[in-house]
Order: C-alpha cells, then structure tokens, then sequence
C-alpha cells in the first residue's frame, strides 16, 4: 500500500486549491458578442438622441431593427460555431451563458415588445441596465477588467439620469462603448 | 486514503472534473500538462474505478473523448481530501 507524508499532502492540498481557483476564473466571455452588441446598442441609443434633437430624421430609426436583428444574427451564428467549445465548458461558464443571453434577450424584448413603457431614453437605460448585469457578473468571478467595465456602465447610467435630456443619450451610449465593447475589445486582446 | 487518488496526476484530473460538467483530453492534457500517454493511463484507471465517466464522439468530423467526473468519483475525492487535510492537522 502506497502511503504519503505531510509535505506531500501539503502538496496534494495547494495543486487542488490551484486547479479550482483557476477553473472559477476561467469564464470563456466571447469578447465578439461584447464589441457587438456594445457598439450596437450604443449606435442605437445615440441615433435616438440624435433623432430626439432634429439633427436626424426620424426616417432613420429604420436602422435601428436592422441593426438589432444583426447582432441577434451575429450572436446566433458565434454560438453556432462555437457550440463544440461550449460542449467542453464548465459548470460556471454555462451558468455565465445563461446569465448572459437571459439579461440581453430580456433587454431585446423590451426594446422591440415593451417599447409603450419602456420608450425614449428609458429604452437605451434598459440595454445599460442589461449590460451592467452581465459585466458585474463576470467581474463577481474576479476578471477585474468587467469590474471596471461594469462600474463604468453603471456610472454612465447615474450620470445621464443628472444631465440635460438633450445629452443623455450620448452619455448612455458612451458607457455602452467604453463599458461593454471597450470590455470585449480587451477581452479579445488578452486572448491573443 | 484511497490509494487511487494518490497519484498527483489522478488527483489532478479529478480536481480538474469537480467543477466541470464534460472536459475534452486534450484540454486536460493542456491544464495538468501531462503527455497524452501518461494522461490516457491515469484516466484508464480512473473510468475503471468508476470514479469518471468517458464519452467518445465525433464533432466537426473530428474524434472528441470527454470525461465527467461520477458521483463516486466526487465522493471519494472529498473524502481524500479531508484526510489529507487531517494529516496535515496531525502533522502541525
């Protein structure tokens, strides 16, 4: 029968804390979706506020589904080709996807179902809502990146709820940049 | 203790699988950085204990073997565990 003394228990102890403290902080975050959806809700929220102040037409909201169903499509066709890497993913990953595609399809349906209450610059606070979850989700499993990221949106919400409504929406959709596609931007930028 | 988990590598790979639903060998392979050959053994010994389940399949047209760690496998690494832990306690 084999035995083992302490030094190697010792050894045994600090290879498991190790495996499992970096298991947690393996959170696969696809910093496409985040360049996407980032750069995508701030091109919305912007347009609005533009519209909003006559310095568009309000023809060109049309854009707006466009450019929504492209992202939705994006994001379809990313977890497509990447559904083998997810088959290997671990327990907190899938849970991260969950948390993931719930807060943004739910900030999908209330920009495109809910649009009666959730009008106007309630809509683009929505999509930052949304995407303050998703980065401070991240950030809970110790990326500090998505923690300033997601202090970053959450900042850009408080201070567009303070300044004049004719500039809210650049402020929002400045916290969407610099937040959620800044943080996929350097999300992809680590993994090369 | 259980003389199966005494191996750093098999103890590896179990700590590997704890918080893992499925995990490919080769992404084992890359996170314990073993070879494939010693990988392949200790995993042997490890499904035939029951302590991990394989699954052989094909994705993308390419061979993909995966492993889930059992119940039995998660119970006897925690009961490893806390008697390493209590040799330690003894020790100090």
């Amino acid at each position: 029968m084999e035995r083992i003394d302490a030094s190697e228990a010792r050894d045994h102890i600090e290879m498991i804390n190790r495996i499992l403290a970096e298991s947690q902080q393996r959170l696969c975050a696809g910093g496409e979706y985040f360049v996407a959806w980032g750069v995508g809700s701030a091109y919305i929220t912007v347009l609005f506020q533009l519209a909003n102040n006559k310095i568009v037409s309000d023809s060109a909201l049309w854009s707006v589904p466009v450019v929504l169903v492209l992202c939705a499509l994006f994001s379809i066709y990313r977890g497509r080709a990447t559904r083998a890497a997810l088959a290997r993913s671990s327990l907190v990953q899938r849970e991260f996807f969950n948390v993931l595609w719930l807060t943004i399809g739910l900030a999908f349906v209330s920009n495109i179902a809910v649009y009666m209450i959730f009008s106007g610059i309630a809509s683009a606070a929505i999509w930052s809502v949304a995407e303050a979850i998703v980065l401070l989700y991240i950030g809970m499993h110790g990326n500090r990146r998505a923690q300033i990221a997601g202090v970053l949106v959450v900042a850009s919400l408080i201070a567009a709820n303070f300044v004049s409504r004719d500039i809210a929406g650049y402020v929002l959709g400045a916290g969407m940049l610099a937040g959620y596609a800044g943080f996929g931007i350097s999300e992809l930028l680590a993994r090369e | 203790m259980d003389e199966l988990l005494l191996s750093k590598v098999r103890l590896g790979v179990v700590a590997e699988l704890l918080s893992f639903d499925w995990i490919a060998f080769s992404e084992l392979a890359r996170s314990l950085d073993v070879s494939n050959g010693n990988l392949g053994a200790h995993l042997s010994k490890l499904v035939e204990a029951g302590y991990v389940d394989e699954e052989k399949s094909f994705v993308n047209r390419r061979p993909l073997t995966r492993y889930r760690l059992t119940k039995r496998g998660r119970e006897a690494f925690a009961e490893h565990v806390s008697q390493l832990q209590s040799l330690l306690e003894a020790a100090n």
